[in-house]
């Protein structure tokens, strides 16, 4: 048991799970099923059109385990998977901790972020159905990055609706998925129908995620290209949890129990992905959900059926959700601005098995330099909001020994200019 | 005998075309039959049987199917309400008074335990006090827990729709999904419906241990076009699959 001291890597390819964990089969109560958004014709059919068909039955599956096809585990490999586990204990020791804390890093991946692992899934689903290319929408870059090298491999075309305010604010994010192979336009853009519609009535639109997916939804089915989903539906949630399951091995390699799991929640994907396989055998575990305080979802937002994408193409899921129009501040984390967030774990959320918390850009901000003084780690912006938590927790309950699980779900070395102003 | 269970929406398209459909259907070749009361919100039914609801929702008038109901009753066919909690919700047991009155024999609803779950123990405990058959419900989305938990509840026949709503063409697997149901709930009758494909499709339910089928939005295809001849056949032909 002690071979292993406080890192846990690529050592062992066993470490990566056979299978994905789907964990619609073992929530409390049932999940409301998604909903046609108009009367006279059925989004949910619409979803053949846009989905590959491995990818529409693992949105609808109830099987508990979906094996992991040997061509995606040969690319988990390449793009970095098993990704480490690692005792923070420069970070413990700079804040007198007397328990543990741990941090599944998936930074450590090809695109810096945990985006890459449903990506890959779902563009090899659509290589093998010959479609003509992928499309989706991106908001910080991160999703947009793994769409492009995922497309790449399987030799597909992508295009890539990047909301424009991040367009903007993130060169460098176009220049990597360009070198991936990846056609990026600023959306709302000129390449569709909805989204000249919205250029014609403010120019200077800045773009939301909800526009980006409609927009994408739209090219995809005139091209006959698959859309890609980012996060919020059950396959993507259901691909992440390659996180969570690896996590749960290498913590068993180390003899380890998770007391306190951490992550934060764009759409859920990360966190779901983290967090759903210690549901079934870890019910004594407490888990948090962390937000921006300027996209309050699970605090202010409502638990009720709503659209995916403003356009109101997607069917409606009952999700926390802000509402499809809500155009949240401009925050370091693009990838936290989405307006709702997955069924599942709303439902969860719901039900009271997971808790959430806000927290602020300052302390976010601050989250991020202690985590890279202490374990030399820069962390994305959207995982600085989960090393907030993280930090609040321990502060908290400085003397109670227990062992606390973080997910850095990607690196900020890209998003560096929000430290531009700072001393 | 395996069950052929049609559905038809109260008042849909009409209730006179209904009422004839209904009169020529042939007693022999099935033993439940399925009303769904119109509904205002429909949500977990797919596009042709919401719409049914609508325009059933304008006709319906119950004293017109107080006959057919009678006559139904008379040749010994169970006679099913397919009703929504959040219409029936606040005057429940007023309607299944009514419902009992009619001679139905039970109650599908198909939102109590999803959008209703905090009262759907008592509820299914009233139907049992009252007997009245309380069909439980269930589709790809019902946890393993629940499946087993409700259906320990009642001992009725379980209706087990394969699609996340009615009419609509999601891919699906029917050896996972009868394997999974068998096994989580051995011998119960189980009756599949909400979009199933084809008639191979009711023949592999039936080889892996269903015990019928629900039809519905094809049916109501049929209603609009008033095409009488096409839905005797086509109850014709599904009997002759699932007798095989
Ligand atoms: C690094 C990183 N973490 C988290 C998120 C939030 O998405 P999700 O909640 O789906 O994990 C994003 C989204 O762009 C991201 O790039």
């Amino acid at each position: 048991m002690h071979k292993y001291r406080s890192m846990i890597s690529t050592i062992n390819r066993e470490i990566i799970p056979e299978n994905w964990y789907n964990v619609i089969p073992d929530l409390p109560e049932p999940l409301p099923p998604p909903r046609d958004s108009k009367n006279d014709f059925s989004s949910i059919n619409l979803l053949n059109r846009i989905l590959p068909k491995e990818i529409l039955k693992q949105e609808f599956t109830f099987r508990r385990y979906e094996k992991i096809p040997d061509e995606i585990m040969e690319q988990y490999e390449q793009i970095g998977r098993p990704t480490p586990l690692i005792r923070a204990k420069n970070l413990e020791k700079a804040l007198d901790y007397k328990g543990k804390i741990f941090y599944k890093y998936e930074g450590a991946t090809s695109t810096g972020s945990h985006k890459i692992n449903t990506a890959i899934a779902q563009a090899y689903y659509a290589a093998e159905e010959g479609v003509n290319g992928v499309t989706t929408e991106t908001g910080a870059g991160q999703w947009g990055s793994a769409t492009a090298l995922a497309a790449s491999i399987y030799n597909l075309p992508a295009q890539i609706f990047m909301v424009s305010i991040s367009f903007k604010q993130k060169p460098l994010r176009k220049t990597v998925m360009n070198l991936y192979r990846g056609n990026v336009v600023p959306s709302p853009s000129n390449l569709t129908e909805y989204g000249r519609k919205i250029l014609r009535e403010n120019p200077d639109h800045p773009g939301t995620l909800g526009i980006g997916i409609s927009e994408a939804i739209e090219y995809a089915l005139d091209h006959n290209y698959r859309y890609m989903v980012a996060s919020v539906m059950n396959s993507a949630m259901t691909h992440q949890s390659v996180i969570g399951l690896e996590t749960k091995k290498q913590l068993e390699l180390l003899g380890e129990h998770a007391d306190v799991l951490i992550g934060c929640v764009g759409g859920g994907s990360n966190f779901g992905g983290f967090t759903f396989p210690f549901l079934p055998d870890h019910p004594d575990t407490e888990i948090f959900a962390t937000t921006a305080d300027e996209v309050p979802k699970f605090s202010k937002g409502d638990y009720k059926y709503d659209l995916m994408d403003s356009a109101g193409v997607l069917p409606e899921m009952r999700m926390y959700s802000l509402g499809a129009d809500f155009v949240p501040p401009t925050i370091y984390a693009g990838g936290l601005r989405y307006h709702g967030a997955s069924p599942s774990l709303s439902l969860l959320i719901n039900k009271g098995r997971i808790k959430s918390d806000e927290v602020n850009q300052d302390e976010v901000k601050e989250a991020i330099k202690t985590f890279a003084n202490t374990q030399g780690i820069i962390a994305a912006p959207e995982s600085g909001h989960a090393i907030a938590t993280t930090l609040k927790y321990v502060k908290q309950h400085k003397d109670e020994n227990k062992t606390v699980v973080v997910n850095v779900s990607g690196h900020g070395l890209l998003d560096l200019s929000i430290f531009g102003d700072s001393k | 005998m395996k069950n052929l269970i049609p559905y038809f929406t109260l008042g849909y398209p009409d209730n006179e075309t209904l009422l004839k459909f209904l009169k020529n259907i042939p007693v022999k070749k099935i033993n439940y039959i399925e009303f769904g009361f119109p509904s205002n919100d429909p949500r977990y039914d797919g596009p042709t049987i919401r719409a049914s609801h609508k325009i059933g929702n304008e006709n319906f008038d119950g004293t017109s199917y107080r006959k057919i109901f009678d006559y139904f009753h008379e040749n010994n066919i169970k006679m099913y309400s397919l009703s929504y909690y959040s219409d029936i919700r606040p005057k429940f047991k007023e309607f299944i008074d009514y419902l009992k009155m009619l001679n139905f024999s039970g109650i599908i609803i198909p939102d109590l335990i999803i959008d209703y779950f905090a009262e759907s123990t008592e509820i299914i405990e009233y139907l049992n006090n009252v007997k009245f058959e309380y069909i439980p419900f269930f589709s790809p989305a019902t946890p393993d827990a629940i499946i087993k938990k409700i259906s320990s509840m009642t001992d009725s026949w379980i209706y087990y729709g394969l699609q996340p709503s009615t009419g609509i063409d999601i891919p699906y697997e029917i050896d996972y999904t009868t394997e999974r149901i068998n096994s989580l709930i051995p011998g119960r009758e189980i009756t599949y419906g909400f979009g199933i494909k084809t008639e191979n499709d009711i023949r592999q339910l039936m080889k892996n241990g269903g015990s019928g089928v629900a039809i519905g939005s094809y049916i109501e295809k049929m209603l609009e076009k008033g095409d009488e001849n096409g839905f005797l056949e086509y109850i014709d032909r599904i009997r002759g699959v699932l007798d095989e």
